[in-house]
């Protein structure tokens, strides 16, 4: 592969690495998702610039959307959590109530 | 013969004048009562010259005056009906109002609104004489309206008392429900026969008059407290004495009856009509003479004793004696007059006590008050050969001989011995005995208005049944020819009626008062129709217009049925099904884990030497 691709998918890794491992805040998880939805975005776009499939050229525009909608359910539950404990620490979710 | 209707139109005017003078400083004088007065007897003096023309010579007139306006083919003019109806109740209306207006110089002498009391019983009086005189419907209708808006007004006339201001909004009220069947004559007047005038609303054959004669017998029913809207009659009386004497006993609530009267060509042809007027009528007799029976206060059993002898009138529509009905009218109007102002001059030496347990042992204090309670409560019964006998017994043979509904009959039979029951009451309680009220009033019946005014009503009481039964021209009252029992019948209930109120009220005079029984309460309070009807039907509607508006749309179909009812189950399922414990931090380091062993296991045979 090209380093550009490598360079993305190395972007893609980090993040998702962020993901899986923090600490206290969820807010911290969310903002490496949108991390994740945007390094895909880039690798999308070069790929369908540099092959010239004009036919999928709406692809990143419907992977924008979804991941505009995946955004806002994420920041709604984040909502919830602060909501009901005041902070969105991520231990507060032990103890099994909505 | 020539001056037949300037007289009318003259007598009609001189009513106008103090009307037309109330702008000037006539008005502010504390003479003003007296030139009412004046002004009332001047027009009943007149108004004799055309009576006794008409009893001479059968003459009768209507007088065309002026060309109104015309919509379209409806022709309305200012017309004037003088017939056997009118030429008659007007020298008697005029009669009885000059005497109640004498009276109220002296009832509401203390009142600093006395003119204006005066200018309102005129006005009273003026618009009454617009609907006895009308001949056209839409010129009845005005007087209609005009003697309830003054009743509205004189029963209000102390509107600082809330329970004034009820009774007042309650004849408006029930006066409406009324005037729809009144207007509803009238559309069906104007779109089937294209007219609002007497004589040709009369000669047109029409097929079915169902329509317009219910409308009719509704007005009726409102305007003459009939079953059904009858409530407001005994709340009139928080009104003063005289607007009791004049409106709610001879002129206002007698327009229902006169309407009735005025159609009587129309109800001749129609059984059915004349089947439900019976009915009706029978049935507010005997409500309304039962209802009285346990009331206490003295103004109170007179409104029922006046609704109970409407119901009498309306009886005797409906077995088709219009005339005999006319006849109680005028007799009617006398002696009811008559009780109500001796029950004013007893109101007002009691210091304005209305409660006739607290009366008694008047006879010796007051004996003219007394005399002319007992003769005017005789005449109501149907004494033989007072006032009230030449109508009342004329009617109850006249229903004895006809071919008409025998349970009717019967009610009204019971309704006749009631009258004398509740009559007898009043007066056991009122003048007979020890005195049961305070002993510092002044007891003074000795004021020349009162005393003249009621010796008037009296002598009327006495001759006028007489003087009118032998001085009117012959009418369709049928020969009456009964045998020897038939003809007794009212005077034998009255007599039962009488001995027996005489006898309970002598034996349980000094009784315990026991607690009341069912049959009581259902008499004193009025049959609980004013308590249920008032309450009900409106709480009914407004409950279920709030249920539907603000439960119905809102709060279920708005908020609860899509948005809360989805939440809510999803939160309830996702609970109950999901056993994790939340930790989420566990889990994304086990996932990472898994991903990344996977990863260096896949593909471990190219990175391994």
């Amino acid at each position: 592969m090209s380093m550009v691709y490598i360079n993305i998918f190395l972007a893609f890794t980090m993040s998702l690495m962020g993901l899986l491992m923090y600490r206290s805040h969820l807010m911290s998880s969310l903002l490496c998702l949108e991390g994740m939805m945007l390094s895909l975005f880039i690798m999308m776009t070069v790929a369908v610039l540099n092959n010239h499939f004009t036919l999928a050229s709406m692809t990143p525009i419907i992977l924008l959307v979804f991941a505009a909608c995946e955004a806002a359910l994420g920041l709604s539950l984040l909502v919830m959590v602060s909501n009901t404990y005041g902070t969105d620490y991520v231990q507060n979710l032990n103890l099994l109530q909505c | 013969m020539n001056l037949f209707t300037s007289l009318i139109l003259t007598a009609m005017f001189i009513l106008l004048l103090p009307i037309i003078m109330s702008n000037t400083r006539l008005y502010k004088n504390n003479l003003y009562p007296h030139y009412v007065k004046t002004t009332i007897s001047y027009a009943f003096t007149i108004s004799m010259i055309p009576a006794m023309m008409f009893i001479s010579s059968g003459q009768e007139a209507v007088i065309s005056n002026w060309h109104w306006l015309s919509i379209q083919t409806l022709k309305l003019s200012l017309s004037f009906k003088m017939d056997y109806f009118s030429i008659i109740f007007i020298p008697v209306a005029l009669f009885v109002t000059w005497s109640i207006m004498e009276f109220s110089m002296w009832y509401m002498h203390s009142d600093p609104y006395i003119n204006r009391f005066f200018k309102y019983l005129l006005m009273f009086l003026i618009t009454m004489m617009i609907l006895v005189t009308a001949n056209n419907l839409f010129q009845l209708f005005i007087g209609w309206e005009g003697v309830g808006i003054m009743s509205f007004l004189l029963i209000g006339w102390w509107y600082g008392r809330t329970d004034a201001n009820t009774a007042a909004l309650q004849a408006i009220l029930y006066n409406r429900i009324g005037d729809v069947g009144f207007i509803m004559t009238m559309a069906w007047f104007l779109t089937n026969s294209n007219a609002w005038d007497f004589q040709q609303i009369f000669i047109t054959q029409h097929e079915n008059l169902n329509i317009p004669l219910l409308g009719l017998l509704l007005a009726a029913t409102g305007k003459s407290a009939q079953f059904g809207l009858h409530p407001w009659l005994p709340s009139a009386m928080e009104g003063p004495t005289p607007v009791s004497a004049l409106l709610h006993s001879s002129t206002m609530v007698v327009a229902g009856v006169f309407l009735l009267i005025r159609f009587h060509p129309l109800m001749e042809q129609n059984k059915t009509m004349q089947t439900l007027t019976l009915c009706l009528g029978a049935i507010t007799t005997l409500f309304t003479a039962i209802c009285a029976l346990t009331q206490n206060d003295i103004k109170k059993i007179v409104a029922f004793s006046t609704s109970s002898q409407l119901g009498l009138m309306i009886v005797t529509i409906g077995i088709n004696q219009p005339y005999l009905a006319f006849l109680h009218i005028c007799t009617h109007a006398f002696f009811k007059a008559m009780l109500f102002m001796c029950s004013g001059s007893i109101i007002h030496s009691l210091n304005d006590e209305q409660d006739i347990r607290k009366m008694g042992g008047l006879y010796k204090p007051m004996p003219f008050t007394t005399t002319s309670l007992i003769i005017g409560s005789l005449a109501l019964t149907g004494m033989p050969f007072l006032t009230g006998f030449y109508s009342k017994d004329l009617i109850i043979e006249t229903a004895n001989t006809s071919y008409t509904n025998a349970w009717a009959l019967l009610i009204t039979l019971i309704a006749t011995s009631l009258t004398a029951a509740y009559s007898t009451r009043i007066m056991f309680f009122v003048l007979l005995e020890q005195p049961r009220f305070n002993t510092l009033n002044l007891i003074n019946e000795n004021n020349t208005y009162l005393i003249n005014s009621i010796k008037r009503l009296l002598i009327g009481s006495i001759f006028a049944g007489y003087l009118i039964s032998y001085n009117i021209p012959p009418t369709t009252i049928p020969q009456m020819t009964m045998p020897h029992y038939l003809k007794l019948t009212a005077l034998a209930v009255t007599i039962t009626g009488f001995i027996l109120a005489l006898e309970l009220n002598l034996a349980a005079k000094n009784l315990k008062f026991m607690y009341p029984s069912n049959l009581f309460k259902f008499s004193n309070l009025l049959g609980y129709f004013p308590i249920v009807m008032h309450r009900l039907p409106s709480k009914m509607s407004l409950t279920m217009s709030q249920k539907s508006a603000s439960m119905l749309l809102d709060m279920i179909w708005l908020e609860n049925v899509l948005p809360k009812s989805i939440s809510y189950f999803q939160m309830k399922m996702s609970t109950t099904v999901s056993n994790q414990k939340g930790l989420v931090k566990l889990y994304f380091l086990s996932f990472m884990i898994t991903l990344t062993l996977s990863l260096i296991l896949l593909n471990s045979h190219e990175w391994l030497p």
